[in-house]
């Protein structure tokens, strides 16, 4: 293959990527204005419409706001919104960091579950519910910073453990994570008990959701996620190379040990922002980027955007069915489902599907 | 010769009085014909039933909803060993620590190894998360009364039932005779009155947030306190709801039960009203927002009608 044939494969392809991560951007777009209509509450679109354009300068003076109600007003900013937010945000987060976990660790059953991340934030929620204090940290709860305190503990514990000499073998890191991950819901389980007139609570925060998330959670777990996320792309390249093995990339010119330090760190980090909100929601993380990699292909410069976007839209969409699925038959219920279940009823099968129908082009 | 007929006479008394004192104790021991019938076919709230030959002796609750029956009846002098979480009408703990209660530990799984070594003749549980023990407890042998109920007729009903049991019909009968007179000053009270839409609080987090349908009998507390449950429509116990649901069918009164679940969070009528979206709310417009201790609107005891007056006060300040 000439040189001139190489560029031009490059840059179709790119230009492919592009236009994926566009119409990608584009369907996450109108999943939010949709789902700004998914509710108990019957909202009309044009009030929808009414209720973000009078928050937008100049706009603002066209909308007469006298046929607004203040309560539709409070349900579409404070609590539609947010939702909605927070959804694209965690969604986005926990399918970045199972690709980059599925990436370093060369293995399909990577996710935060892993490297003890999730058990961490799990012991560090429940010690803090346990406590019974509602103390609050620059305006963020205590089980939210427990929780993300407790996630980064377990990750930096696993890797120390996993440590031989200055190296960090996948194998020891995958072994030490899983025996720490054993160790910690053990944790929580004695926890458990010794809370029991508090058991309620730890059960809930370990069935995950994130339905009376907020603004101020919201811009505190923001710069994480963005930062993390966008960090990671620039170690996509490295990433292709690990997959070629550890020996391949580090001849390719990858400082390995770095690499794979700074990428479980970003993919723990981000975990970490997402569950501290959350806790503890499944599936995503793990089968997002599986997904994606079933319909993309499993170059990581374009795995990790798609990833990215595809786990906040489907986290956003099964948000939506939390919200709609109520008792069957009876449409106003105002029931709310876990969303955390959702994305593993409904996620699960989809995936069984996928696999089943692409079995031949996959080998992982 | 006076001597002999001294001693004579005080002999004869002597054993008269010991005799005497022997039928009182025989017959305060017997059962009559009722009270044997009482305690024949015990039929609790899961539908089992049971069947005892004499008044219980020692009795284990392993619910404090149970232990709270059992002394407000007068039949708290038989019970040995209660939970670690009962606190009413004594400070157990302090009597656990004292050596003058046992405790079967947590009330989720009480331990068996102590239930089986203080033998009691009678077991009462609670429902639910106890479902599992009462089953192992079952199939050793003992003698176990649910008290489950979902009504707060069903709570009259299991304090008559725990009188029959141990013995203590009339106060049994007394106490529910009180609780219905009070249970329907109330209702007198709030009779006219109009019923403002309640929301009770079970548990609030970023992470989800709980409340009570028609099936919980929470809910028939509030309307006998004169007010009408905001979710009262939804045919659930508890429930995971939705608060775009609560902002849009706007309750007048907001009631947490204090102490109880939640972190922390609750405990603040301040962080009520700031979270998003409930500064529309009829409840935080006009500040009326209640805390009441969990443990007399939660528990399925006699402390329920104290419940009922408290929720009335709030919902109805004006008549009290």
């Amino acid at each position: 293959m000439s040189t001139d044939e190489v560029e031009s494969t490059f840059f179709r392809r790119t230009s492919r990527w592009k236009l994926i991560v566009l119409l990608l951007v584009l369907a996450l777009i109108i999943t939010v204005i949709v789902s700004l209509n998914v509710g108990y509450a019957q909202i009309p679109f044009p009030d929808i419409l009414g209720i973000l354009g009078k928050q937008i300068p100049f706009l603002d003076r066209f909308i007469d706001s006298s046929l607004i109600s203040s309560q539709n007003e409070a349900i579409v900013l404070e609590v539609r919104l947010p939702r909605i937010i927070a959804g694209v945000l965690i969604g986005a987060a926990l399918a970045a960091a199972g690709v980059l976990y599925q990436g370093v660790f060369k293995n399909p059953m990577a996710d935060s579950y892993v490297l003890g991340v999730s058990a961490g934030a799990a012991v560090g929620a429940s010690v803090s519910i346990l406590s019974g204090i509602g103390f609050v940290f620059f305006e963020l709860r205590l089980v939210q910073v427990a929780a993300f305190i407790g996630a980064l503990s377990a990750m930096f514990l696993v890797y120390n453990l996993s440590r031989v000499g200055s190296r960090v073998p996948v194998t020891t890191l995958l072994l030490c994570g899983i025996a720490v991950n054993f160790f910690l819901f053990a944790v929580v389980g004695l926890l458990e008990i010794i809370a029991a007139n508090r058991l309620h609570d730890i059960v809930f925060w370990l069935m995950g959701g994130y339905s009376n998330v907020y603004w101020k959670d919201i811009w505190a777990i923001l710069p994480f996620i963005i930062i993390g996320i966008v960090t990671a792309y620039f170690y996509a390249r490295d990433l292709n190379l690990l997959a070629m093995g550890e020996e391949t990339a580090h001849h390719l010119g990858v400082n390995v040990e770095r690499s794979k330090q700074i990428l479980l760190v970003l993919a723990s980090l981000i975990t970490a922002a997402a569950v501290s909100v959350c806790g503890l929601i499944g599936f995503v993380g793990l089968m997002i980027p599986h997904l994606t990699r079933l319909v993309i292909g499993p170059d990581h410069r374009i795995l990790l955007p798609t990833s990215t976007i595809i786990g906040a839209i489907f986290l956003v969409l099964c948000d939506d069915l939390a919200r709609v699925l109520s008792t069957p038959f009876v449409s106003v219920s105002t029931r709310e489902w876990p969303v955390g279940i959702i994305t593993m009823l409904f996620g699960a099968p989809f995936f069984i599907f996928l696999l089943k129908k692409k079995k031949q082009s996959y080998a992982a | 010769m006076n001597k002999t007929y001294v001693i004579i006479a005080a002999v004869v008394s002597i054993t008269l009085i010991v005799s005497a004192a022997f039928v009182y104790i025989y017959y305060q021991g017997q059962i009559s014909d009722e009270g044997v019938a009482a305690l024949q076919n015990l039929v609790d709230d899961h539908g089992y039933t049971t069947s005892l030959t004499a008044y219980p002796d020692k009795i284990v609750s392993v619910a404090p909803s149970c232990t709270e029956i059992l002394f407000a009846i007068g039949a708290g002098d038989k019970v040995v060993a209660v939970t670690d979480y009962d606190d009413y009408p004594y400070d157990f703990a302090a009597w656990i620590s004292a050596g003058n209660m046992t405790s079967v530990g947590d009330f989720t799984s009480p331990n068996l190894e102590v239930i089986t070594s203080l033998g009691p003749d009678l077991i009462f549980a609670s429902g639910g998360v106890q479902a599992e023990s009462v089953d192992t407890l079952r199939e050793r042998g003992y003698k176990v009364l649910v008290l489950d109920p979902t009504s707060v007729d069903g709570i009259l009903k299991n304090i008559e039932l725990v009188g029959n049991a141990t013995g203590k019909r009339a106060e049994a009968t007394a106490l529910v005779n009180d609780l219905t007179s009070r249970i329907n000053a109330v209702a007198e009270t709030v009779a006219n009155a109009t019923k403002p839409k309640v929301y009770y609080e079970t548990y609030y987090e970023i992470t989800s947030s709980w409340t009570i349908g028609a099936k919980a009998w929470q809910t028939e507390l509030i309307e006998k306190a004169g007010g009408t449950n905001v979710f009262g429509d939804q045919q659930m116990d508890y429930y995971q709801y939705q608060v775009e649901a609560l902002i849009a069918r706007n309750p007048d009164v907001i009631v947490l039960p204090a102490g109880g679940m939640g972190t922390g969070e609750q405990a603040s009528l301040d962080a009520v009203k700031a979270r998003p979206g409930w500064d529309t709310m009829n409840a935080v417009k006009n500040d009326r927002i209640y805390q009441i201790n969990h443990n007399i609107i939660e528990r399925a005891g006699p402390r329920v009608v104290d419940a009922i007056e408290q929720l009335a006060e709030f919902f109805h300040p004006e008549l009290f």
